[in-house]
């Protein structure tokens, strides 16, 4: 089974807002980007339970001070999400060089939103604009929405 | 007239000053031109793109640059024919402006220089070997065929990365101008796991380069990996003489001055 998680910071996230920088050079009408990681697991079952727990104890993943640790009830993009992510990756089984109980893959994605002044999403085609031009190289990356 | 090359520096570039002492070294007036004074470079002759991690590789490595206004010059310039060279991130930033392999137009990348297969960050020393002909890159007068240049592959994005009709087009447009190999010039398996086992690429003109290596760090031979740094040990002069890097950069100065020659 696959469960997945966000993992997004709760302090400035300076990625986000060079992108939005470079985004409105490009004429993006975002006035706020939003970035998260996400990590897809596949775990047995009987590991499913403790997988949280296991993943909130990797500090190079999530550090309290730091990061906001959601787990998401499904494995695909909310509605106004994109994700980005590699189009050859292969799933690992480490992360962080640490192995976790019953975890048979790992896949990460990058997660985007691009939201209007009102903190709404903006437009499906401003948004697949951003993607094509900015936020997803075709040549080597995929965009999930 | 003295031709003039600008050293492009991005916030978080880091190789200006070896790049820069590589470009002097070969009587080449060269200086540093920052990201914030975009308007000084359309009197340059030519534009390297020197190693670091522009943006700090935010998004991806060198997206953040390729669109940043100091580009803007530098595609015009490209685009006029001026001589562009790009090393490492500065190869990065050329493959995601689009300017090479540049089958598709200005930033819109067919091709990227994607992080490494082993996912971590490899300082290696190499050696690159050219694999088009020498009249495919201009940009390098007189560099001979299957030229073989050592350099310092030191990157955690430095695996060519295309879909597959576009790695054929690579191939078969001579856009693949390096690969690796050993110190013989024999092929050599990419360390970062690069399609084609790619070290530069090229674009249609041959006016403007990419290449992963830096061969602006093993310039001089207390840089180099092999038998001559040991034997210059102890002997100053012999230590700072030049290297083999420094013939890559020969080649580009003599283009330079080539250029502005015509």
């Amino acid at each position: 089974m696959t469960r997945t998680f966000a993992v997004s910071l709760i302090i400035p996230d300076n990625e986000a807002f060079t992108a939005y920088e470079t985004l409105a050079r490009l004429g993006v009408p975002a006035a706020r980007v939003v970035r998260s990681d996400i990590w897809l697991f596949e775990v047995a079952p009987e590991a499913a339970e403790t997988l949280a727990s296991s993943v909130a104890q990797i500090e190079t993943l999530y550090n309290p001070n730091k990061h906001r640790l959601v787990e998401r009830t499904s494995d695909a993009p909310e509605p106004g999400e994109v994700w980005v992510a590699s189009r050859d990756e292969a799933p690992a089984t480490r992360i962080a060089g640490r192995a976790l109980p019953g975890v048979t893959g790992i896949r990460r994605r990058t997660s985007w939103r691009l939201l209007d002044e009102a903190g709404q999403d903006i437009g499906q085609s401003d948004r697949d604009r951003a993607v094509a031009t900015f936020l997803c190289n075709p040549a080597f990356q995929v965009a999930i929405t | 007239m003295t031709p003039q090359v600008a050293v492009v520096v991005f916030p978080g570039t880091n190789s200006e000053d070896e790049t820069l002492r590589a470009l002097h070294a070969v009587g080449l007036e060269a200086e540093l031109v920052h990201w914030s004074a975009p308007e000084s470079l359309a009197r340059f002759d030519a534009y390297v793109l020197p190693g670091g991690f522009a943006y700090e590789d935010r998004i991806r490595a060198g997206a953040v640059a390729a669109y940043d206004a100091v580009m803007d010059p530098v595609i015009e310039g490209a685009q006029a024919g001026k001589l562009v060279l790009g090393i490492c991130n500065g190869a990065q930033i050329l493959a995601e402006a689009g300017l090479v392999p540049g089958t598709a137009g200005v930033r819109r990348p067919t091709a990227a220089f994607a992080p490494n297969a082993s996912g971590r960050f490899q300082s290696v020393h190499v050696h690159v070997k050219l694999v088009v002909a020498p009249e495919r890159v201009p940009i390098l007068a007189g560099i001979e065929p299957g030229a073989v240049i050592p350099g310092w592959a030191s990157h955690g994005d430095g695996r060519l990365a295309a879909p597959a009709n576009e790695l054929e087009r690579i191939v078969s447009d001579g856009h693949l101008a390096f690969v690796y190999a050993d110190r013989d010039g024999n092929q050599v398996p990419a360390p970062n796991g690069a399609a084609l086992d790619c070290a530069g690429l090229v674009n249609r003109a041959g006016n403007v380069l990419a290449i992963m290596p830096h061969p602006e760090r093993d310039a001089w031979t207390y840089q180099h990996i092999d038998g001559s740094r040991d034997a210059a040990r102890g002997d100053t002069a012999a230590t700072l003489a030049p290297s083999g890097g420094i013939r890559f950069f020969e080649h580009f100065a003599r283009a330079v001055r080539g250029q502005v020659m015509a």
